[in-house]
């Protein structure tokens, strides 16, 4: 007996039935819909417990148009205007509904409607995990770190939005469709984020949250309308970074800088996916921040080793990318990569131009920068003030680890000089 | 030979607020488990059971529907399996997947009449 279904069916299929289930009967009907899918996962856990289907993915789709009729049934007791969807034309036009091409147009609704300027920025991420990706609440909560209560008070804050504002489920068109595919591709790029540069240790939710970001964007990519340069560019940004997943940590689950990575772990498929990716999108007389930051990524791909790196032509990315969308963390990188150079006086520059305010919690990296900095110019009292003052705020035990170790070299070589 | 009943009690999953990822997870245990009991040999029979509980009870027969969410722990399910002694059979319910979520495992040992 097959005893192997494909990973993360049931998340996957969640999306969908959610998202068919909407096109059919409606946002408004949305919690209805979002049990009545749970019921049908339930059913399949029990049923399946003994003896798989022959066809699991046709057995989920079966159950969910039965609870379509269902939800109809009892919807029809309680309100009259509901489409009658038990006679012959509308019972095939249902049946449409869940071709493979309807069901990915549907998921693209449900993101631009998870996506709409109306909703609070913080609700619309936690609103597409849930509705588009099938994540529970709990699983929202420990993807972003945050509590489970404050998910499920985003949620119905999302919900009660759109009711209130009676959004469509829909893709916008001309001008509008422009700002939305930039919220939408904002969205995806949080979620991604979220999933590889977070700090906690559990990678499998991280690599999870990524993997969600990615097969979202190939799904805009599918679609002539949301087909963009910049949704090409986000993809190949996603490529580089997640093919450098597995060795963002070590064995016992720490956190490696580019530095100690092992680079034979990189997954090279994917650096070829991104590559195709680029290609398609670089096709344009403008480039999005996606482009700089798929640059950038790319770059560090090249390098065989870490001494390798090009760090010029990074450089030159940050640059851009500065220029289009000035960030002090951009300037803070730029000096960084001047200390790599040995270009102390550039880096000096740019240092400058930022206080450590502008980092907030963050700001032992401007310290750490600096502290840098004078150690490279012999400034070695200096830097050990800013290492202290980096300490003093680091919170994050891998990151104050390695200012510890930094400090702990700097007394020996004051104590040499 | 003896026959035991393997009966498993505890809150329903429509209950638990189990997303679809634990399902299939959790789903994926209870394969592994079945598999491993069909493979020994020793399973015989196995269900699970609705949540819906419709209970008759006293000298006037009273009916009553009751809900999952009305009881805390309800009998989800059961094998049937073949083994020598208690033992044998608590140690085949060291697979059941769902203690983490507070389920117990009842073992019962079928009675037989002799003639």
């Amino acid at each position: 007996m097959n005893t192997q279904l494909i990973d993360h069916l049931f998340r996957h299929h969640s999306g969908k039935m959610v998202s068919i289930l909407v096109r059919i009967f409606g946002l408004k009907h949305l919690d209805i819909i979002e049990d009545a899918v749970q019921d049908t996962f339930i059913k399949a856990s029990l049923s399946w417990r003994n003896q798989l289907p022959k066809n699991p993915e046709a057995w989920l789709n079966t159950a969910a148009k039965n609870r379509v009729l269902d939800i109809f049934r009892k919807l029809k007791t309680e309100q009259k205007h509901i489409p009658n969807i038990n006679q012959g034309t509308d019972s095939i036009a249902i049946n449409e509904l869940f071709l493979d091409t309807e069901i990915e147009d549907a998921q693209l609704r449900m993101i631009f409607t998870a996506c709409h300027p109306k909703l609070d920025p913080r609700d619309r991420i936690s609103f597409a995990l849930k509705t588009v990706s099938g994540f529970s609440t709990k699983e929202i909560a420990t993807a972003l770190l945050t509590k489970e209560e404050t998910i499920k008070k985003r949620l119905s804050r999302a919900r009660k939005t759109i009711q209130s504002s009676g959004i469509q489920f829909q893709i916008p068109r001309g001008k509008a469709l422009t700002t939305r595919l930039e919220s939408v591709m904002e969205v995806l790029y949080l979620i991604f984020n979220e999933g590889f540069h977070s700090n906690r240790k559990d990678t499998l939710i991280r690599k999870e949250l990524c993997g969600e970001a990615l097969r979202l964007v190939q799904m805009l990519l599918k679609k002539e309308h949301t087909r963009i340069p910049e949704a090409y560019a986000l993809c190949a940004l996603m490529c580089f970074h997640a093919a450098r997943m597995d060795s963002k940590t070590n064995s016992t689950n720490e956190i490696l800088d580019l530095k100690q990575q092992d680079r034979s772990l990189w997954h090279f498929p994917l650096v070829e996916l991104g590559n195709s990716m680029m290609y398609k999108a670089v096709d344009t007389a403008e480039f999005s921040s996606y482009h700089y930051e798929a640059a950038i990524a790319a770059e560090h791909l090249k390098a065989r080793t870490y001494e390798d790196t090009n760090w010029k032509k990074i450089l030159h990315w940050y640059q851009c990318l500065q220029t289009l969308q000035p960030m002090p963390s951009h300037i803070l990188t730029m000096a960084v990569i001047c200390l790599q150079t040995k270009d102390y006086k550039l880096a000096k520059g740019y240092l400058s131009q930022i206080k450590a305010e502008d980092f907030e919690q963050r700001a032992y990296l401007y310290y750490g920068a600096l502290a840098d900095l004078f150690t490279a110019t012999s400034n070695l009292k200096k830097a050990l003030d800013n290492i202290d003052l980096a300490l003093k705020i680091v919170n994050n035990s891998l990151e104050k680890q390695y200012l510890e170790k930094k400090r702990t070299d700097l007394v020996i070589k004051m104590k040499k000089a | 030979m003896k026959e035991f009943m393997m009966i498993f009690i505890g809150a329903d999953y429509t209950d638990l607020g189990l997303s679809p990822e634990d399902l299939q997870n959790r789903m994926g245990k209870w394969f592994a488990w079945n598999d491993k009991m069909t493979k020994a040999g020793i399973v015989s029979h196995g269900d699970a059971l609705t949540p819906q509980i419709r209970r008759i009870s006293g000298p006037s027969r009273t009916v009553t529907d009751v809900t999952s969410a009305e009881v805390k722990e309800i009998v989800g399910g059961y094998y049937t399996v073949k083994a020598s002694s208690f033992d044998e059979v608590q140690e085949i319910a060291q697979d059941f997947p769902d203690y983490d979520l507070g389920g117990t495992v009842e073992i019962r040992e079928v009675m037989v009449f002799d003639q």
